[in-house]
Parts: structure tokens; C-alpha cells; sequence
């Protein structure tokens, strides 16, 4: 091992291993089974609780007419589900979050009666846990049912685990969707179950369009049978030639997709031919075990790979044999398996976690098959160190860029002396400090530092528990009281506000702020504590409000409209904005969670109440007089 | 013909004999507590206290699904981790058993006489006898530490089909205080007892109590060996409950010891419930073949425990059930001659060989005929990887803390200290205005030499260090020397920017937070328990300065209180006893040399706190005169 720090062992087999081992899949595909059996559940789901855990299954049996077909392959954006907001994490330039339109119609057709159902379980205080589940268009319902309670839990910050498991699930949605759900940490809420063979997870990768109305029967065919094995037989069959037609166009398409990723340019346009990606953790599932991957680029791979070894006939009929590979490999652990197989182990302990890992996934007898998929699992090692020892290095990081703080800490003590009277924002804003400079290199230091460990944080290399971490949670929420109000005062000294409007709109805060505020409401949640206000004796020494400022700019910004504007339904909005901030800015004043700068003479903020003391003596005059309106607006008053 | 266990000589196969002799005997009388026997041709001369099986479900599982609550520390102080003050957690029932023998028998007084004669103790038990074995030999360990100076001579104890007893922190206490070799668990290949604890009583179904008579030694049935419910789906659906409990826990661990990064792996936890109970001290794996194999590893008994179990082929299930419960009944007959053991150490853990490829040498025999798949034997080198891994990591720190920058920036700190005591300033106080550069330099070297222990204290944490790192005298004494030296200027620190306003005070007993940074609330545990103290609920010797700061807050307050006329009684009643408390301590710290006499400097935080405290707390006593 030495100083290589690269992952010594293989462990994708291992974690199916312990998947296959919960009676997580017996207890889930049973409940998809009936849901997909009883017709009082089609197009709609069935609920169950054992013990602490409440069980939806979607139903497969899900499709509408034709309109399937005609929607095949069209995606359409997702950012809100039901007025809760999605995604937070999608950066600028990035393609938007997609999803297949077909199926976001199905989850949006459910929704009401899936929400009714849920905060049915949710209320009931037994509840621990929801696995939400389905089989075949179910499983991609499920998904998007998932995504919404995921959604929901995080808004009304609830601790219940979700778990979503699909069998045989089509793909989805974008790539842009699949990095959403990685950085908002919520792949291993996702377990897709896919046989070796079966065509259906693999069917969005390719554009069939000439092949619509085979398809459709195909469709057909497998909710007649997934209804009852017999009805099977009453759908129109397809034939061989045309099942042979399918699965070459999906097998070449596949391969395409993942050749997409070994050029390195699956994300963008040269790829356009291939919309879909896989998100969340997969269970590959075949007679010799089952493989357990998470990154999207070995499971293209994967998916191609394994359904090489089919045929046309098979990669239809393993869409419902799920009951089969779930009996099978939840009894697997009991004897050592993989007896038969007369390929040798290499002593190495990284190549023979490799080479079982190939013999679970049933590729070990197709000697073309297993150079590509060792290669494919190799890409998902793990090169640098472990995320233990990953986040033991960040403490260490942490301690270094300390001193940078502790300078802008000073920086601001330094302004709250000076004669200027000003305070840090607005000295830092109009650069009068001669020490502004290199606290605006600390400033970008610091950044660096904390978009580093929210990078880290989303590609999975940090603990799970890091963002829970009081000395994380603590040391980020006072970076962000102190530094953010820089921050602002860089965005508006810069005019910033005047062509991508004021800060507070349109995600032009920094990420990592809006991060760190969840981080930090989470906490209070998971302490049981409200914010606990042990009554201040003297102001606070940072700002309780990170953005009081940008609030502030807001505000100013309102008077100065108030000055000019003459229509009165607009100044009435104004005036009513202009007093929110005012009750609210006195109200953190009055309980010291204002540190003193925001009450320095010359600071934005005490003058912009100058300024409204100033205007509203004004308007007390102008009631009086308010023939003079023009003339005062437009001569004396206005600076 | 003395079989020594690796490094533990005293093992030697008339003691094994005499043991197993010893521990099937106490089944034939289970009305009393224990047997004793004592063999005067030993050298030392050995006391054998063996402990009888007990029946049904509950003496095995309390309510919970696997029945742990943390253990009692008033019995165990050393079975807890250290820095993180964490109980182990211990099976309730077994708990309750042992503490009803305590009370209800002789056992102390027969320990007592036996530790006072220089007699080594071996206690011993089969069956659920045995985990009263093992608490009785660690209430020993606890209650007769060993020195040069007493002649104690610890205790060992032999166990026989010994059910698991504790979680991960009790096996890693265990491995801190050096006692593994103390523990020797025989366990027959396929016996069924040792993996019961992995599985949830639920998982039974009601199937335990009518199971339990078949692997329970006392059970009077005669009916075991002959009737075909033995070897009925009974014994085989049993068999499977418990492998199919122990694969969840042995591939979840195995996972993590592989090295998984794959969130699910979290998700999925939090929906089965995975037993907390994890093996400890030394194993020894009886193959059925005549060998005997010996690991250590924690990590690599529990894969052990699963994959020694597992079938070749599924027709096998109704004859291996049948056998996991013949093999917890039958007394042992061990041919115990050296050369039938074989180590599974670190080295040969690390390097196991993955196949059968026929090679007659001791290890790949041994792994043979425990029937290790080549998974099993990759988790095995897993677990020895994840050992090797602790060990480097500490060495790397202690690389750093070796270092000669570490070494200056101490001499620093103490210069500062005693360059500001001849300017008759107390460091803290200085550090605390922060007037001059010195000041500013102390806090750079406050700052990196915080680094190192922040990066020790989140492999701490992890368990990335190896688990007697919490206890090596060379580790305690670097830490008390940082702690004793630069905690005074963390609080300074945290007074001067008054982060008691925002966070509260820097000891935060109040509101249940801690603002005291763990690299010195963990290592002034390690220190008090070293010494084998009390630990000190509210401050120490390092940080009184928090307690002095937070008193004169108080004080003050109270004073203008009582202007305003809300005079608070109980504040000055409590602040009373705390004044007292503090003063007395100073002193004491002061008589034994941690805590300089530079914090009596006139002028220092401590001293003007003093002068201006109204009399009324003072309660008659001074700082100053007891002192100088």
C-alpha cells in the first residue's frame, strides 16, 4: 500500500452483498408485485408499513393510451414539483435539469393523491423511515415521487430516511439532472435494480422513432403480463425481426453513450443523440450475484456491457423476471457461490475484488466482455485518500487559513476605531481603508477555501456526516457572518446590482452562503433547540444577519425611488417595503444582533435612517401641503 | 507440550484442560452462582472460577431489538473510549446477571483472597456462562491493576461457545488497555452461539425459547441427540435467521472495511437494524480438523464468524443447522499441542493467500478447513489493511509531532510566558490586551500548534488511529504539555473576542454546548484517566481561567443587581461554592506544580476578579496568603 492512497480492494460487490442481504428487495418487490397485480392499484400505488417503515409501491401499470409513444424521448425542465423547490445547486452555463415529459405526466397525474397519502405516514409518529418502490414506468414514477419527498422532508427539515428502489426503471433524465441529484447527496437514495438482460433501462438511449409502434406493443405486452403472466398472450406480439430491429438499435445506441464518456464529452452538444443518464446508486442483478455501482459513466457502461451477453428474446423477457433475481440473490450469502467459475484469482487484492465483481455480474464467460468491464470498474476506484482522512486534512486547512479570518477580524475592529466612523462594510466598499486590499485577497482566500470543501462535499469525498459536524457547522456559519457582508459591499461597489440586479435576486449569492444557512437551520433542528436567545448584553460581534447589508443597499435603493416616483399606488408599495425593513432592522437593533459597525456614525445604514427620517418629515409636510410635491421633489430636497 | 498463544505464555494446555473440565462442570450445578476449584502444582499457584449456562430468551436479550445499554462505569471505568468520553455498550442482560452475582455471592471476597495470595485467577464459562466469566476477569483487571510493586498476577479467562457481549468501544477499550491476550474464546467452526447477538430478537419470531433448549447445556432434554427435531427444518431455519443477521453485519462492515465511498451504503443502514455487537480479545477458531486458528483482529473475527459458517452448497443447510447447535453442546476434546495452532497475525492477515491452490503450508490448511471463499479471504486481508492503515497514520504524526518545528513552537509559547513573567504580566493576561507583537507571534504559534492536535482529534474520531493510541504514555505526556501550556491562551482568546456573548461561556455547562475545544476536552480525559482519576466534571488545571472570567461575569452582574434590586440569593449561595471550589484548586494546582504562581501576579484577570469580589463570597478565605 505505501504512499500509494489510491482504494486497496474492490468493494462493488461487496456492497450488493449487503443490499441483497436486508429484506429491503424481498419486502419492496413484493409490494411492487401487488401493485402491479391488483387493478384497484393501476395507474396508482399501494401502501403498507412493517414496522417502522412505510412501503409505497408505484404501479407499472401505468400507461395512457398512445400518448406514451408520442412523448417518447421528450424531455422537458424541472425545477419546481408542487410550488417546492427542487434542486439548489445548478451553476450557471450548466444545462438545465430535464426529465422525460412522459413520465413527470404520470408522477404530476399521482401527485395529489401520492401528497395525501405521504403526509398521511409522515404524521404518524411510528414512522422512521419511507422506502418508496416500483416496477418497470412505476419505478421512474417512484423516482419522482422520491425526488419530491426528499424535497419536502428537506423544507419542513424532517429526519425520516427515504429510500427509493426500482426494478427494470427506464432512464429519467439529463446529465445535468444526474449531477443535481449527486450534489444535493441524495444518490444513495437512490437503488435502481437492473437485471443483466433486461432491454427497458436501457431502451432511452436510443431514438426509435421508426420502431414507435412496435414499441408500443412491446409496452403492451409487458403490463398485460406484469397484470397477470396469462394476458401476456392477448397483446399484439412483435416480431422477431422487429425485436431483433430494437435491440440492436438500443445495443448500438448504448455503446455510443458510452463512448460519449471515454471521449470526455458526454456533457454538452456532441452528445446530443444521447439525452438520458443515469443518476443514483444501480444493483446490477444476475444468475451469479449482483454489482453495486454509483458513478453514471461505469453504469453506461455497465448496462451495455451486460446486455451484450443477451439476445432479442431474452432482454424482453428479463423485464419481469425481477421476482426471480430477487429470490435468488437474497439468498445468495448463504453459501459461498461462484463455484463453478474455473477463472483464476490474482493474488493482487485490488484485481481479485475485480475479478469477483466480474463473476457476480455473470460477465466472467464472455472473454471479450472482461477487459471492458474490468476497465469500467477500475474508472470508479478510488485514487485519493479515504474521506475520513480527507476530512482529517481539511482540519488541518482549516487551522491554516485561520489567520486570514482573524486579519478581517481585526480589519473590522481597526474600522470601528478610525475617524471615518464607517464601519467595515462600508469602508471595505469605498476601499478608505488602506488595509482594504489585503483583506480583499483574504476575502478571495477564503472563498477559495470554502468552495474547495463544498466541491469536496459534493463529489463524495468527505464524510457523510460532515455537514453536520458542529465544527463545521460552527466555523462556516461565522465565516459567513463575517466575510459575506464583504461580499456584498465587492457586489455593489462594482454596480453589479445595476445590470444583474440587487444582490439578494436571481442566485447571485455566493453558493456556499446559501450552504452554509442550511447547514446552520439544520443543526437547530437536530439540537431540538430554537434559536435560543440568551439575551444580549451588548451588540453581538458579527452581524446576526449575513445579508442585513444587501438588505440595506435594497432599502436605499427603494428611497431613492421614492424620491422620483410620482405614480401612488407605487409609492405605497414603496413606503410599505421601506417599513418592513425598518421594523425589521430596528427589531434586530433592539435585540443587539447587530454587531456595532451597523450603527457607526457614517455607516450606509445609519444614513440611509437619516435619509428616510428626512423623507418622511417631508411627507408629514407634504400631507399638509401637497400642492408643493413637484417643487419639493424637484428643487431643494433631493441631494 | 505448553501451547503458548503467541506473546501469552501462560496458556498452556493443562490450564485449556482444566478449564473446559471446569466450565462443563458448573452446568451440573446451576443453582449456585459459580464453582471454584484451586490447583496448587501451578506456578503460580491458579483459583479456576467457573460460571453455568442460564436458560430462556430474556437472560439473552433485554426489551431493545438487541438488548446493549451502555455499561455500568461505576464497575468498568476503563471500558468506555477515552477522549470522546463513550461508554461501551454492554447486553443488559448479561449486565443484570453479573451484578446479581456480585451482590448475591462470594465472588469479591473469593477474588479478593485469591488476588491477596498472588494466585492467578482463571475464570471460565461455556455457553452463557461464559460472558460471566469475562466480566468477572475485567472487573478484576479493573479493580487489581498490576504493578511491579503489588505482585498481582492478572487473571485470564477461557471461554467456550461464548455468545458476543459488547460493541466496537468495548472491544476497543479492551485492545487500549492492553488486555486482549487476557481473553481466550475457543469456538467450534459451526457453532452457533457466538453469531447468535447478531441477529435481532425479533428476527426469531418466537422461535428462540423453544431453540434455546437445544443449545442451552443445562436443558435437561435427553432428547437432543437422538430426536430428528435436531435435525428437522427447526435447526436449519434457525441457522439461517442467524447467518442471514450475520451477513448484514459482516458485509455492512466488510463494505466500510473494503473502502466503500457509495452513499447508499448510509441510506440503507438506517433501514435494518444492525446488531452493535462486536467480537474482542483473542480468538480461537477450532476447525474441526484439529487445528486450532488464533487471530486477534477484531475486525477479521467478526468476517470470521460469518464466512467460517458458510455453506458449499445449499443442500448443506439441514446438516450444518443440525451441527451448529451439536457443536455449542459438546464438550470440547482439543488436541492442544503447539504445533496444531496457527497465528493469524497482522503479517499473515495481510498477506493470506486468496485460493486453495494446494500448497501445504500451516495458514493456507487453516483457511481450508475453515472453508474461506476467496470474499472471505480478501475481507480478512480488508481488515489487517485497515489495522496497517491506523498504524501508519500515527506513525506519520508522530513524524510531525517529532518535528523540530513542533519542539520550537512550544519553546516559544513558554518564552512568551516567561518573558511576560519577568515583565510581571501573567501570559494570559497579555495575551489577552494582545498589545504587542510577542502577543501576536504567541497566537501564530497558538495557531499551528492547534493544527496538528485538530488533525489527531478528527482521526480520533473516525477510528483512523490505532485503538491504544488514547493510551500511550508518550501521546499523554505531548498532549498535557500542549494542553497545560496553550489552553490558557485558547481562553484568553475567547474572552478577548467575547464569543461567551454569542456562544456562551467558553466551558458552556449551562446551556449543554461546548465551546472548549475537543483538542483539550479530549486529551485532559486521556491525562485524568492515565493517572486513573476522577474525570473533572467542570475545568481543569488548563482552563480555570474560563471558570475565573464566567465567575467575575457573574459577580459583577450580581452587584448591579442588587442595585436594581433583584439581589439574587440562590446566584450568591451557588457562586459561593464555586469561589470556594476555585480557590481551593488553585492552591492545590499550585502546591503540585501545574499551575504557575505567575497567575498571582498583581494585575492578572485572577487577581483583580479577586480584589474586587465583594466579601460576601469570599466566605473568609484569601488567594493570596495560603500561596506565598
Amino acid at each position: 500500500m505505501a504512499n500509494n492512497e489510491a482504494s486497496p480492494f474492490e468493494s462493488s460487490d461487496m456492497l450488493a452483498t449487503f443490499v441483497a442481504s436486508t429484506p429491503l428487495l424481498a419486502e419492496s418487490w413484493r409490494l411492487c408485485n401487488h401493485a402491479n397485480t391488483s387493478p384497484a392499484a393501476h395507474r396508482s400505488f399501494v401502501a403498507e408499513r412493517i414496522g417502522r417503515v412505510a412501503y409505497v409501491a408505484l404501479s407499472g401499470v401505468q400507461m395512457v393510451g398512445g400518448c406514451w409513444y408520442e412523448t417518447w424521448r421528450n424531455m422537458v425542465a424541472l425545477d419546481r414539483m408542487d410550488d417546492v423547490a427542487v434542486f439548489s445547486c445548478i451553476r450557471e452555463g450548466e444545462e438545465p435539469v430535464m426529465v422525460h415529459a412522459g413520465i413527470l405526466n404520470l408522477f404530476n397525474s399521482l401527485l395529489h393523491s401520492f401528497k395525501t397519502q405521504m403526509l398521511e405516514i409522515l404524521e404518524n409518529k411510528d414512522t422512521k423511515s419511507v422506502v418508496i418502490t416500483g416496477h418497470s414506468i412505476g419505478g421512474a414514477t417512484a423516482s419522482l415521487c422520491t425526488l419530491w419527498l426528499l424535497s419536502y422532508l428537506r423544507s419542513i427539515t424532517s429526519c425520516v430516511s427515504v429510500l427509493c428502489i426500482t426494478y427494470g426503471s427506464p432512464l429519467l433524465g439529463n446529465n445535468s439532472f444526474s449531477t443535481a441529484i449527486c450534489r444535493e447527496r441524495w444518490s444513495g437514495n437512490f437503488c435502481h435494480v437492473v437485471s443483466k438482460h433486461d432491454i427497458m433501462p436501457r431502451l432511452l438511449f436510443a431514438p426509435i422513432t421508426p420502431l414507435t409502434s412496435q414499441l408500443n406493443f412491446l409496452l403492451q405486452f409487458w403490463q398485460l403480463s406484469m397484470t397477470s403472466p396469462d394476458f401476456g398472450k392477448l397483446a399484439v406480439q412483435i416480431t422477431d425481426k422487429e425485436k431483433a430491429e430494437l435491440f440492436t438499435a438500443v445495443m448500438d445506441y448504448s455503446e455510443a453513450a458510452t463512448q460519449g464518456d471515454e471521449e470526455g464529452e458526454s456533457q454538452g452538444e456532441a452528445s446530443a443523440t444521447i439525452l438520458f443518464r443515469p443518476f443514483g446508486n444501480y444493483l446490477f442483478v444476475s444468475e451469479f450475484g449482483a454489482v453495486c455501482m454509483d458513478s453514471p459513466a461505469a453504469i453506461t457502461k455497465m448496462m451495455h456491457l451486460m446486455l451484450a451477453t443477451g439476445s432479442p428474446d431474452c432482454s424482453i423477457e428479463d423485464h419481469l423476471k425481477y421476482g426471480d433475481y430477487v429470490d435468488k440473490v437474497s439468498w445468495q450469502f448463504l453459501t459461498q457461490g461462484n463455484s463453478s467459475m474455473q477463472r483464476s484469482i490474482p493474488e493482487s487484492s485490488y484485481e481479485a475484488g475485480l475479478e469477483l465483481a466480474i463473476q457476480s455480474s455473470g460477465l466472467a464467460n464472455q472473454e471479450s466482455l472482461i477487459i471492458p468491464a474490468m476497465e469500467c470498474l477500475k474508472a470508479t476506484r478510488r485514487m485519493g485518500p479515504s474521506p475520513v482522512l480527507n476530512a482529517a486534512a481539511l482540519a488541518v486547512s482549516l487551522s491554516k487559513v485561520a489567520p486570514f479570518r482573524a486579519q478581517i477580524e481585526w480589519y473590522k475592529a481597526l474600522c470601528d476605531e478610525q475617524d471615518e466612523q464607517a464601519g467595515y462594510y462600508d469602508s471595505f466598499k469605498s476601499r478608505s481603508c488602506k488595509k482594504s486590499m489585503k483583506v480583499n485577497i483574504n476575502r478571495f482566500k477564503l472563498a477559495r477555501f470554502w468552495n474547495d470543501v463544498i466541491e469536496m462535499m459534493e463529489k463524495n469525498e468527505l464524510p457523510h456526516d460532515f455537514d453536520k459536524r458542529a465544527k463545521w457547522v460552527n466555523a462556516s456559519h461565522s465565516y459567513k457572518l463575517l466575510v459575506e457582508p464583504l461580499d456584498i459591499a465587492e457586489y455593489y461597489r462594482k454596480g453589479l446590482h445595476r445590470t444583474n440586479g440587487h444582490y439578494m435576486e436571481n442566485g447571485n449569492r455566493a453558493r456556499r452562503y446559501e450552504m452554509f444557512d442550511r447547514w446552520w437551520k439544520d443543526r437547530t433542528r437536530r439540537d431540538g433547540a430554537t434559536e435560543e436567545n440568551s439575551e444580549r448584553s451588548t451588540f453581538a460581534s458579527l452581524t446576526q444577519d449575513s445579508c442585513f447589508w444587501a438588505k440595506v443597499e435594497e432599502a436605499r435603493d427603494w428611497l431613492d425611488s421614492v424620491r422620483s416616483e410620482s405614480d401612488t399606488n407605487k409609492l405605497a408599495l414603496l413606503w410599505d417595503k421601506i417599513e418592513k425593513f425598518e421594523v425589521y432592522a430596528n427589531q434586530l437593533i433592539e435585540q443587539k444582533e447587530v454587531s456595532k459597525d451597523v450603527l457607526a456614525k457614517n455607516s450606509s445604514y445609519s444614513i440611509w435612517v437619516g435619509d428616510l427620517r428626512e423623507l418622511k418629515q417631508l411627507r408629514e409636510k407634504l400631507k399638509v401641503f401637497p400642492h408643493q410635491l413637484t417643487s419639493i421633489l424637484d428643487g431643494e430636497v433631493v441631494p | 507440550m505448553a501451547a503458548a498463544v503467541g506473546s501469552t505464555e501462560f496458556i498452556v494446555a493443562e490450564l485449556v484442560e482444566k478449564a473446559i473440565s471446569m466450565a462443563w462442570k458448573a452446568h451440573k450445578t446451576p443453582e449456585k452462582h459459580f464453582i471454584l476449584e484451586k490447583n496448587r502444582k501451578g506456578e503460580p499457584q491458579q483459583v479456576f472460577i467457573s460460571f453455568p449456562a442460564s436458560g430462556s430468551a430474556k437472560d439473552w436479550y433485554s426489551q431493545k431489538p438487541f438488548g446493549e445499554l451502555p455499561i455500568d462505569l461505576e464497575l468498568f471505568p476503563s471500558l468506555k473510549r477515552i477522549g470522546h468520553n463513550e461508554p461501551a455498550k454492554l447486553n443488559e442482560a448479561f449486565q443484570a446477571r453479573f451484578q446479581a452475582i456480585l451482590s448475591k455471592s462470594s465472588l469479591e471476597t473469593e477474588v479478593k483472597d485469591a488476588m491477596d495470595k498472588k494466585r492467578q485467577i482463571v475464570f471460565t464459562g461455556h455457553s452463557s456462562g461464559s460472558p460471566m466469566a469475562i466480566l468477572a476477569t475485567l472487573r478484576t483487571l479493573e479493580k487489581y491493576p498490576t504493578t511491579k510493586s503489588n505482585g498481582w498476577v492478572p487473571p485470564v479467562c477461557v471461554t467456550f461457545g461464548s455468545p458476543l457481549i459488547g460493541n466496537n468501544i468495548f472491544s476497543h477499550a479492551t485492545r487500549r488497555e492492553n488486555w486482549s491476550n487476557f481473553f481466550i474464546h475457543f469456538v467450534m467452526r459451526y457453532d452457533i452461539v457466538p453469531r447468535i447477538l447478531l441477529s435481532p430478537l425479533s428476527s426469531f419470531d418466537q422461535r428462540f425459547e423453544p431453540i434455546s433448549q437445544f443449545f442451552n447445556p443445562n436443558h435437561k432434554s435427553k432428547s437432543f441427540m437422538s430426536e430428528s427435531v435436531g435435525r428437522s427444518s427447526v435447526s436449519s431455519d434457525f441457522f439461517s435467521v442467524v447467518m442471514s443477521n450475520a451477513a448484514k453485519v459482516t458485509s455492512h462492515a466488510a463494505s466500510k472495511l473494503l473502502g466503500t465511498t457509495d452513499s447508499a451504503i448510509e441510506t440503507i443502514a438506517n433501514f435494518v437494524p444492525l446488531s452493535p455487537y462486536r467480537p474482542f480479545g483473542t480468538y480461537i477458531f477450532c476447525t474441526g480438523n484439529g487445528k486450532h486458528v488464533v487471530v486477534r483482529n477484531p475486525d477479521a473475527v467478526l468476517q470470521l464468524l460469518f464466512f467460517s459458517a458458510q455453506l458449499s452448497t445449499e443442500a448443506e443447510v439441514a446438516q450444518v443447522g443440525y451441527r451448529s447447535l451439536q457443536e455449542h453442546r459438546t464438550k470440547l476434546q482439543l488436541n492442544l499441542g503447539m504445533e496444531n495452532f496457527v497465528f493469524l497475525e497482522q503479517d499473515q492477515l495481510e498477506n493470506l493467500p486468496l485460493i486453495d491452490d494446494g500448497s501445504k503450508d500451516d495458514i493456507s490448511m487453516a483457511c481450508n478447513d475453515l472453508g474461506l471463499s476467496p470474499r472471505a479471504r480478501l475481507c480478512l486481508r480488508a481488515a489487517a489493511g485497515l489495522e496497517q492503515q491506523r498504524l501508519i497514520n500515527e506513525k506519520k504524526l508522530k513524524e510531525k509531532i517529532d518535528s523540530p518545528e513542533v519542539e520550537e513552537n512550544l519553546k516559544k509559547v513558554e518564552k512568551y510566558k516567561q518573558v511576560m513573567e519577568l515583565k510581571n504580566i501573567c501570559y494570559y493576561d497579555a495575551f489577552k490586551n494582545q498589545e504587542s507583537s510577542e502577543d501576536f507571534e504567541a497566537n501564530v504559534k497558538r495557531l499551528q500548534l492547534a493544527m496538528l492536535w485538530d488533525e489527531i482529534v478528527e482521526k480520533l474520531r473516525g477510528y483512523e488511529l490505532p485503538d491504544e493510541f488514547e493510551g500511550r504514555p508518550e501521546w499523554i505526556e505531548h498532549a498535557t504539555r500542549f494542553r497545560r501550556l496553550v489552553e490558557p491562551l485558547d481562553v484568553a482568546n475567547y474572552y478577548r473576542h467575547e464569543r461567551q456573548l454569542e456562544a456562551g461561556t467558553y466551558l458552556g455547562k449551562k446551556s449543554g454546548k461546548e465551546s472548549r475545544p475537543s483538542r483539550y476536552r479530549l486529551t485532559q480525559r486521556w491525562f485524568e484517566h492515565a493517572e486513573r482519576r476522577k474525570m473533572e466534571e467542570d475545568y481543569s488545571e488548563s482552563c480555570f481561567w474560563a471558570e475565573v472570567e464566567d465567575l467575575s461575569h457573574i459577580t459583577i452582574n450580581n452587584v448591579n443587581g442588587r442595585v436594581s434590586g433583584s439581589f439574587d440569593k440562590d446566584v450568591v449561595n451557588q457562586t459561593q461554592e464555586r469561589v470556594a471550589k476555585l480557590v481551593h484548586r488553585i492552591k492545590v494546582w499550585i502546591d503540585n506544580k501545574v499551575v504557575d504562581k505567575d497567575v498571582l501576579l498583581e494585575g492578572s484577570t485572577l487577581m483583580n476578579w479577586w480584589n474586587a469580589l465583594p466579601s460576601q463570597y469570599k466566605n473568609g478565605l484569601s488567594i493570596k496568603s495560603p500561596v506565598f
